[in-house]
């Protein structure tokens, strides 16, 4: 699934961007622009062929002698390059990684994860959630397993002596626990603001802030230890606690990546047994996302990313893979249109595998997003070539997830204020999510420059 | 008329429930207001009969939004639950009462149905309190959106033998007059009449309060939430709701068979 340019240019953290992002050749940003590699652009799955093709002749010149390569029928100003995402991180190293299947579908769960957060919106009804039984949260986290993959893969991490992971894990941990602390804040700071300039303490009660305005000392307690979640900010905090996770299951796939999976399921099904989970305080109750639970998409993503095992497999096996999905995404898409699930009362106990829950990222749902990755998986390639403005528009914003989320967070939390203040309707509704995107792409571009200017 | 055909109503209920158990908990002087104006009689069959088998221990999830947590209250332990728990143990002699605290501040009842169904399949609740519409009125949900959720959750609990309650709207002066909240007020009372179920009308009792000793008393400084003298009465409200409308049912049945009688 990956090529060498995939892994050497991966770096997930900023520090490590910072660090491989050194470019060669001046490359400026609108020259990045002008890189686009077809051999990536299907998540690393094809055109190993012209990499081959193409590698010697791309190592021996500089980046300007590519130009000659350079597709006629493209316009002057978006110019291709046949460069293979290897050779353009040795000659070139432009500041991220091209646009590729992962990053452009991260992007585009980043856009839903927005509509999703904006209860009200018109645009609600047009979302995954609407025609599958899983929603955009658990391509996100999926996704976030196969960035692991990628991440550990590479050739920086390969090498790594197993402390040196664990550290590294922890820190990006550490790196998301602190997003997670400061969009928090704001989005209190941005509660107060809209209740100071509505002349409306009702808002406090927003998202389940009441808690951090009423009862001060203890809220703040919870803030820290990720007790207390505003709502729509809790996917953060179990992202904490899937990366804080994460060395065991780097570490173990090292050793023994056949019992990875097998972990991760006698910890989901001790999870849906039991119905386990961890409370919040002080507001009585439990996290949304479920960390026990969770960790299965995390680790499903973790493991089909693997060029062996049962990413592997299924990679020799796509065709049948696919078909299998096929009628598991229209059984979902069936009881997502018409809003079917199981009465959870009138299951047999343990109820918790057979009910459409998303707290406990139940069977329905991980299935529901795995007939997704089969059906979708691979079909980037085939509309990449014709949709390249789409596809660089969300893969920017996939390759800056995090910042792209936390900022897509707090535009949600202002685009429940402007709805509230302004109404709703179509004509608003469009707006806002114009401008959110917007700004989630100007957050990613800025990402970018920011890790560029340093290097 | 109607109000008299209820007044009787419930008069026969508590009467029959007077007969057999503890009368229902009495108000504090501060809490008074008429008994009809609070909950009209509505049947709470599952927990009726579960009540005389003389269980050792009930369960009732409490759900809802900041009045189910308890903003405005000057500790945790002054939020309704805490102290409902206290008026139904004493009134039910015996028996504990486990309640479990759902509240999340500012939810709409569109959300809080979503979670209702997976508290209730995990904590498996005899009874359903479901504190709902302010949120909505605020947030201008459609009314006939805010029905339909409704209407939706209370048949699947009552399909599945879970009794429900119905929590109204609170009163608060700036909102007496506001249409979005009299219409989901209007819509709550409505659904809760064609679907039998409990309901405390909230707004009444509190309006009645504050008519007859001053609003504040009821009311934090913000005006929107209770203070703890405001939970207090709600919890009083509601414990008396549940035990005096314990035995409503009874006069549906075709021969009034003791609680103790099972089939």
């Amino acid at each position: 699934m990956r090529t060498g340019g995939r892994q050497k240019n991966w770096p997930e953290t900023a520090h490590a961007r910072a660090k491989a992002s050194k470019p060669s050749l001046g490359l400026t940003n609108s020259s990045y622009w002008l890189v686009k590699s077809r051999s990536l652009g299907a998540g690393g799955l094809g055109n190993a062929r012209t990499r081959r093709l193409l590698g010697p002749r791309i190592k021996s010149a500089a980046f300007g002698a590519y130009r000659g390569l350079f597709r006629p029928a493209i316009s002057r100003r978006r110019r291709v390059a046949e460069l293979s995402g290897k050779n353009a991180a040795v000659h070139a190293k432009p500041a991220m990684r091209p646009p590729n299947e992962i990053d452009f579908w991260r992007g585009l769960a980043l856009a839903v994860i927005f509509i999703d957060h904006v209860p009200g919106i018109v645009f609600e009804g047009y979302t995954l959630r609407v025609v599958a039984v899983s929603d955009a949260a658990e391509i996100f986290v999926f996704l976030a397993g196969w960035s692991l993959r990628l991440l550990v893969a590479s050739r920086q991490v390969r090498d790594m002596s197993a402390s040196h992971v664990v550290l590294r894990l922890e820190s990006r941990a550490f790196t998301i626990f602190a997003a997670q602390i400061v969009i928090t804040e704001i989005a209190l700071a941005m509660t107060a603001a809209g209740a100071i300039y509505l002349e409306n303490p009702l808002v406090l009660d927003w998202n389940n802030a009441s808690a951090v305005f009423e009862n001060p000392m203890e809220a703040h307690v919870g803030l820290v230890l990720l007790s207390h979640q505003l709502g729509y900010f809790d996917i953060l905090p179990l992202y904490v606690v899937l990366m804080a996770g994460a060395p065991i299951a780097v570490l173990l796939d090292r050793r023994a990546p056949a019992l990875v999976l097998p972990l991760s399921l006698a910890i989901y099904a001790a999870t849906l047994a039991t119905g386990a989970n961890l409370p919040t305080w002080p507001v009585e109750g439990r996290w949304y996302f479920n960390p026990g639970a969770w960790q299965l998409n995390f680790t499903l993503g973790f493991m089909l990313a693997a060029k062996s095992g049962l990413g592997g497999y299924v990679r020799r096996h796509r065709l049948a893979v696919r078909l299998a999905g096929i009628p598991v995404l229209l059984a979902g898409l069936v009881a997502a249109h018409f809003g079917w699930s199981p009465d959870p009362l009138s299951l047999p106990e343990p109820r918790l595998f057979l009910m459409f829950d998303k707290t406990y990222a139940t069977p329905a749902r991980v299935l529901g997003l795995l007939s997704i990755v089969a059906v979708f998986g691979g079909c980037y390639k085939g509309f990449e070539p014709w949709a390249g403005p789409v596809t660089r528009f969300f893969s920017t914003m996939g390759r800056n997830s995090l910042n792209v989320f936390c900022v897509g967070s707090l535009l949600s939390l202002m685009a429940q204020f402007a709805r509230f203040s302004l109404g709703g309707g179509a004509v608003i509704d469009t707006l806002v999510l114009i401008s959110a995107v917007a700004c989630m792409y100007v957050t990613a571009w800025l990402s970018e420059w920011r890790e560029r200017a340093k290097a | 008329m109607r109000r008299i055909l209820a007044a009787a109503a419930l008069l026969t209920g508590a009467l029959t429930a007077r007969a057999q158990d503890a009368p229902p908990p009495p108000l504090s002087p501060q809490c008074e207001a008429p008994a009809v104006d609070i909950a009209a009689p509505a049947p709470l069959p599952h927990l009726a009969e579960l009540l005389g088998k003389k269980p050792s221990s009930i369960r009732i999830l409490a759900i809802g939004s900041s009045s189910t947590w308890g903003v405005g209250a000057s500790s945790r332990k002054k939020a309704y639950p805490v102290l409902l728990r206290g008026i139904l143990e004493s009134a039910l002699k015996g028996t504990k009462a486990e309640i479990i605290n759902r509240g999340v501040s500012g939810e709409v009842a569109q959300t809080t149905a979503e979670r209702l169904r997976t508290a209730v399949a995990l904590d498996k609740p005899d009874l359903v309190l479901w504190q709902v519409g302010t949120n909505d009125a605020l947030a201008r949900v459609e009314a006939g959106d805010f029905e339909d959720t409704l209407r939706s959750t209370i048949s699947w609990l009552k399909a599945s033998d879970i009794d429900v309650m119905l929590v109204g709207l609170q009163y608060a002066p700036k909102f007496a007059r506001d249409e979005s909240y009299t219409v989901i007020r209007a819509a709550l009372k409505q659904v809760a009449v064609e679907e039998n179920v409990l309901y405390v009308n909230r707004f009444d009792a509190m309006q009645f309060i504050a008519k007859q000793q001053d609003a504040a008393n009821l009311m934090s400084p913000d005006e929107l939430h209770e203070n703890d003298l405001g939970y207090e009465c709600m919890a009083e409200h509601i414990g008396r709701a549940v035990i005096a409308n314990l035995f409503v049912r009874r006069r549906d049945l075709p021969k009034p068979a003791p609680p103790a009688a099972q089939p």
